[in-house]
């Protein structure tokens, strides 16, 4: 019985061990978007499991005001996947609470990817780009993910407790569902009413955007981005996908930066931490 | 930060943007002694403005009972802590304002309202400053007090809510100097909600962005004044323009009241936004309140506005408060009669100052029978 015991033990040590080798991907100096015949489906697709990971370390965003007082987040997972047109990203950081409601007060968690417009020698300033330097920015929130996931579109789904009694819109004579119904919905939603979806209901979680320095960050219809992300059991995994930058290509290199935000520390805008450019590569297609 | 002018503070002071004051600036009077805390001001706004999803918790206009009540909590103690704000040398202020007093890495000094902040909007509703002993509540005046404050955004010519946004989201109107949050451009970072010292931006859970009072700008585009001026019941309020004090005209209202007679004041003139709504002090009120919310004017704008029966224009001016939907930016007085004017001279409204009275007799001598009146 003693000796059994003595056998299945070290038996055990093995196999964590192997179990435990797995899940440390090689780490890698740069972001290597890893050659597949197709993308991931998700940020929990085997796939990810043996692509080489990049450690990027995260500082506090610190060229304009407001700045967050102490740095959080200290370092973000990456991972990179390329079909030859797209790449997916795969984003990974600890974050011990799920931030996922924006309302008074309350932030959400949220990260994005961002790449300079061009390819270039010496790339733009990291931090959200230049003027004559543009980047382009794939950006998801918590809050969104939750809205596509099915959070219901009505203020309970926010405040569970809320009672409200009646809403313009609910009025008797305008019928459900018709345009005069939208009509009056949106004419106490202004956002809305000038196309400005930024909360429910929401088909996605990410949002492409476009820079060119701190404050001019705008809508970047002409990059279709996609995403999604989960909550892992300390923190969150994040995927977002993107065309392959232009010109990018084998033994090129182009820059990546990214950005994390903590909702629980009502990290929002310019309140991020933010890492510097590292390089980005894609690696040649397997024969 | 630039040097800009503050008349209000009687000196330069550092501001985000260098000055750059609107052609015309819209800028109200409120007289506070003549609230009653009905809130059909604050229900104007309300089915106006405010009756989305989303917008639920959100008052343009709110009406809080002072020294207590406030909406969110303790909006304003909470910052006169912080910028240990206070200090003024005669009329020129001496402490620091939000924008002076801004720590390293914040564009203003402000707080975040939480959620809690805002759960209690009646929080101090008919609260008086004290215990009310027996047997003194016949005694004047009262020993204790309270009074009605009504509040909307005061558009203010150095808005914090503009200065704390880094997308600068937030614009003043350089035709009418309406501070409007851009709708299409606000990414929700809740920043100027943080800075607005007045706590007049919300932030709406249901679109994502935002929002503030926008002072009726279709109305005013219209020449007329906002839903909450005209539904007031208590008739405290007008709506116009106001110049700088160099360039005062009597026959413009808002000028006679806040520059020439210096009856109306701004609300915490020491946050250092030259807020644009001005209060006629209440008059029952302990002096020293009165100056930490109104400013070292206060004192006399109390004694001017009591011995405003002795003062035709003044009291003819104030009987205007109330009387058309109109924008009434020019006045005139003739004997017993004052006229409300728009730009031009064409007269929106005339009104007597005192109104014919009638005794009634309790005697009845053509119905030959007693009348049961009120004293
Ligand atoms: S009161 Fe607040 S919201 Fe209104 S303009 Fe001033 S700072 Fe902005
Ligand atoms: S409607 Fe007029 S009297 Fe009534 S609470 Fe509002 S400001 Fe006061």
């Amino acid at each position: 019985m003693r000796r059994r015991k003595l056998i299945v033990l070290p038996a055990l040590v093995v196999l964590l061990f192997v179990a435990g080798c797995k899940k440390a991907p090689v780490q890698t100096t740069e972001v290597i978007a890893v050659a597949a015949a197709q993308l991931p489906s998700s940020p929990t697709d085997a796939a990810w499991d043996n692509v080489p990971e990049y450690l990027a370390k995260l500082i506090p965003q610190d060229l304009v005001e407001p700045r967050l007082a102490q740095a959080s987040t200290p370092e973000v997972r990456v991972q990179a996947i390329t079909n030859g047109t797209d790449v997916a990203f795969r984003l990974r950081w600890l974050d011990s609470e799920q931030n996922d409601t924006a309302k008074p007060g309350s932030f959400v968690d949220a990260c994005a990817v961002q790449v300079p417009t061009k390819l270039m020698p010496n790339p733009p300033a990291p931090q959200m780009g230049e003027a004559g330097g543009g980047v382009q920015i794939v950006y998801w929130r918590a809050d969104w993910q939750a809205w596509v996931n099915g959070r219901e579109d009505n203020i309970k789904s926010i405040y569970p407790n809320a009672e409200v009694t009646h809403y313009p819109f609910q009025a008797q004579s305008l019928e459900k569902g018709s345009p005069e119904q939208k009509e009056m919905a949106k004419r106490y939603a202004p956002a809305d009413a000038v196309g400005n979806r930024r909360q429910s209901p929401r088909q996605s979680p990410v949002e492409s955007l476009l820079a060119e320095g701190p404050g001019t960050l705008a809508s970047n219809p002409a990059v279709a981005v996609k995403g999604s992300g989960v909550r892992t059991q300390d923190g969150w995994a994040v995927m977002m996908v993107r065309p392959l930058p232009e010109g990018l290509a084998p033994k090129k290199r182009t820059s990546v930066a990214f950005a994390v935000w903590q909702g629980s520390n009502k990290e929002g805008g310019a309140r991020k931490m933010r890492s510097g450019w590292a390089p980005l590569a894609v690696e040649e297609k397997k024969p | 930060m630039a040097r800009v002018y503050n008349w209000q503070l009687g000196r330069e002071m550092s501001y985000w943007y260098p000055e750059s004051r609107p052609k015309k600036q819209f800028a109200a009077v409120f007289d506070t002694n003549k609230c009653i805390a009905c809130q059909t001001c604050t229900l104007a706004c309300k089915t106006t403005w405010t009756s989305g999803k989303g917008q639920e918790y959100m008052l343009f206009n709110n009406v809080e009972t002072k020294p207590y009540g406030s909406y969110p909590l303790a909006y304003d103690v909470k910052l006169l802590n912080m910028i240990e704000a206070g200090k003024w040398s005669g009329k020129t202020y001496e402490g620091q304002t939000i924008f002076e007093s801004a720590p390293a890495g914040e564009r203003v000094m402000g707080w975040r309202p939480e959620q809690v902040d805002y759960s209690y909007p009646n929080t101090g509703e008919d609260d008086c400053s004290g215990q009310v002993d027996h047997g003194a509540l016949m005694q004047l005046p009262h020993m204790n007090w309270f009074f009605y404050l009504a509040r909307i955004c005061n558009h203010c010519t150095y808005p914090a809510c503009l200065a704390s946004c880094p997308r600068g989201s937030i614009y003043k109107r350089p035709e009418d100097g309406i501070v409007l949050v851009d709708q299409g451009r606000c990414r929700g970072y809740q920043e100027c909600v943080r800075g607005c010292p007045y706590k007049k931006v919300f932030f709406n859970p249901m679109t994502g962005t935002s929002e503030k009072c926008i002072a009726c700008f279709p109305k005013i585009e219209q020449g007329l004044q906002p839903q909450c001026f005209v539904n007031c019941i208590g008739k405290i309020r007008m709506a116009g323009f106001l110049n700088t004090p160099d360039k005062a005209r009597a026959d413009n209202p808002l000028d006679y009241l806040v520059h020439i007679k210096k009856v109306a004041l701004p609300l915490f003139p020491q946050y250092g936004l030259e807020p644009n709504v001005y209060y006629i002090p209440p008059v029952h009120v302990p002096a020293s309140f009165n100056r930490q919310l109104f400013g070292p004017g206060a004192d006399a704008a109390v004694e001017t506005y009591k011995s405003a029966r002795k003062d035709m224009d003044l009291a003819g001016l104030l009987c205007l408060f109330g009387c058309s939907e109109s924008l009434m930016t020019r006045w005139k007085r003739t004997g017993d009669i004052v006229v409300g004017m728009d730009d031009s001279g064409t007269q929106l409204v005339r009104v007597p100052i005192s109104e014919p009275v009638h005794v009634r007799t309790s005697f009845d001598p053509v119905q030959k029978l007693v009348r049961i009146n009120c004293p």
